[in-house]
């Protein structure tokens, strides 16, 4: 039998099978399928695999790749095609606790929770999800004070507002997860930008005014252990130096009186004119007779050397 | 043949009836979606559920969004009890919670945008004429009380639009608080004296933090000095005792010659060319070449 008059034949099985066949759908690896009949929601969180549903018009198929990590910007610039905003939109500003206006970007990365909320519970589930991060963001920041958000209170900021945006979201049943916001830049406006860079940068000064001296008391804190060292070498060497010439003397004169003691006059009367001597010649002389008569010298004999 | 031909086109024309009154009859509603049938134009019926369902063939249907929808206000200016300007920029999300009331008064998304923003805006008018400019941003975070604010603008415009508009309001949210822009300049220019101050706080913190740096290094430069100094000196004294001690004891064994020697000694660090001597002829040196002999 040829397969072509067998077709022929039985035409109205094939498109029935055919048509019956047309229910068979795959569901990729990260992806989670509902099953809608009548658009009546009757089998959410299909795992992945090849299933079967009923086909056109009973039962229709929604994939939804839930393990996809998607990607949103909340704030200024940046067009963003999900929101349907363009670059040229003004920038937005957010007023902090103290009254200050900043420009804020933020990343916000979200994920499918329940496919079915997901796809059926809002009408623009971007849209949804940027309102209510804008608004945890604004309540957060409406109790910052700027310098804390340019500084150090980010990340705070960021976990306050990822808590407060994922309980508003809950609340609409929206399906969606947040998995995290991230504040990407935080910028005063222009207007006041060139004061805010002044006051970064005298922060910077009083940075540096500290190292300076930090470094001033390091270097005075290095030369003083060095100095105090020499003073006590200096004083140690002294010690050594009058203890040994005090020694050296000492036996000197041991000496010296050991031998003197054999012929003490004749010794000391030698000591005496050695040093006689030595000494004289170096200076004016004048002899007077002591067997003269003792009158009155006129001392006018005593002249400088020339 | 003919009879053939007539009977496919009465079997073909009873096809068409039977599907047009199929197409008439059976109709499937979205979960996204609420129906009303209408009879000649009055509203019969309301669908809420999704699914398959049946109306007679004469009847026809209305839909309308059931899903949440979130809606814009432009950004409104309002003043607070103490007669501060303030630009709220909120957003309303809302859904259709009864079809018919919605069909009577509304109709169509934008005529129920309009009424939204007139409802939410007379409350918010209200419940921010009754709160203070630091309930709405304050440093101070017990303070700040913008969710209740904007729950009591939802729970205030929430049973209006309900009754009179088929719309459930569920929740109110302030997303951005805003000075107006005839303010800005003012705002601007306290940033920016606010800056200066806090700049020239910073470098006057630096210059104190750095005096204190430098003076605890000189005291402490001071105090390690004068701790050597003392420490020297002790050394020195030690050396001197010691060296008169070796002295003593060496010289204390014959005083006399000590004196000698010491004296001799000093004379030829005493005397230098400058140094006169007058000397009596009869003096141990001179006397025996004055007097030819030794006494």
């Amino acid at each position: 039998m040829k397969l072509g008059a067998w077709l022929g034949r039985r035409w109205r099985l094939v498109v029935l099978a055919a048509y019956a066949l047309s229910g068979v759908y795959f569901v990729a690896p990260d992806q989670q399928a509902v099953v809608v009949r009548f658009g009546q929601v009757a089998a959410k969180g299909i795992t992945p695999g090849v299933h079967y549903s009923l086909p056109w018009p009973i039962e229709s198929v929604y994939k939804l790749k839930v393990l996809e990590t998607k990607r949103l910007t909340v704030g200024i610039e940046m067009p963003d095609q999900a929101l349907g905003r363009v670059a040229a939109e003004n920038p937005t500003e957010y007023l902090t606790g103290d009254q200050n206006l900043i420009n804020v970007r933020m990343a916000v990365q979200y994920a499918v929770k329940d496919p079915a909320a997901f796809l059926f519970r809002s009408k623009d589930v971007t849209q949804l999800i940027a309102k209510s991060v804008e608004s945890a963001f604004a309540e957060t920041i409406a109790a910052e004070n700027v310098d804390s958000l340019l500084t150090t209170g980010k990340v705070a900021a960021q976990n306050a507002m990822l808590i407060s945006a994922r309980e508003i979201l809950d609340a609409y049943a929206s399906g969606v997860f947040i998995g995290s916001i991230n504040i990407e830049s935080v910028t005063p406006p222009a207007e006041v930008a060139d004061a805010f860079r002044e006051s970064v940068s005298a922060r910077a000064d009083r940075d540096r005014i500290v190292n300076e001296a930090q470094g001033y008391a390091n270097d005075t804190a290095a030369k003083t252990a060095g100095e105090a060292e020499k003073l006590v070498t200096d004083a140690e060497s002294y010690r050594q130096r009058r203890i040994n010439e005090a020694e050296g003397d000492a036996a000197r004169f041991a000496k010296l009186l050991a031998e003197s003691r054999k012929a003490k006059d004749v010794t000391e009367r030698r000591l005496y004119l050695e040093t006689m001597e030595e000494v004289l010649p170096r200076m004016k002389k004048v002899v007077i007779d002591s067997s003269g008569p003792k009158s009155l010298m006129d001392l006018g004999i005593i002249r400088p050397n020339p | 043949m003919q009879e053939r031909t007539g009977r496919f086109l009465t079997f073909a024309a009873l096809g068409l009836v039977a599907l047009t009154l199929l197409y008439r009859t059976m109709f499937t509603i979205d979960e996204t979606q609420f129906a009303i049938v209408t009879q000649f134009g009055k509203p019969v019926r309301t669908i809420t559920t999704a699914g398959l369902k049946l109306k007679w063939p004469w009847q026809s249907l209305l839909s309308f969004e059931k899903r949440l929808m979130v809606y814009n206000p432009r950004p409104s200016e309002f003043l607070t009890r103490d007669k501060k300007n303030i630009v709220v920029d909120s957003y309303v999300a809302w859904r259709v919670a009864d079809p018919n009331r919605f069909l009577q008064t509304v109709n169509d998304l934008t005529g129920a945008e309009m009424r939204l923003h007139d409802t939410v805006w007379a409350a918010a008018a209200a419940a921010l004429g009754n709160t203070d400019l630091s309930a709405l941003v304050s440093v101070r975070p017990e303070e700040v009380k913008v969710q209740d604010v904007m729950r009591q603008v939802a729970e205030q415009s929430r049973a209006r639009a309900l009754e009179q508009y088929g719309i459930e309001i569920v929740d109110v949210r302030m997303k951005r608080l805003n000075l107006p822009a005839q303010n800005r300049e003012s705002v601007f220019a306290r940033m920016r004296a606010e800056r200066e101050r806090i700049a020239k706080q910073y470098r006057a913190e630096g210059e104190a933090e750095a005096l204190k740096i430098r003076a605890e290094a000189d005291k402490e430069r001071a105090r390690i000095i004068s701790e050597a100094y003392r420490e020297a000196e002790k050394v020195r004294g030690d050396g001197d005792a010691q060296s008169t001690r070796i002295y003593a004891e060496a010289y204390s064994r014959d005083p006399k010659f000590y004196k000698l020697v010491r004296t001799l000694e000093a004379y030829k660090k005493v005397i230098d060319p400058n140094t006169t001597a007058i000397l009596s002829s009869d003096s141990e040196l001179l006397k025996l070449l004055t007097r030819g002999r030794t006494n």
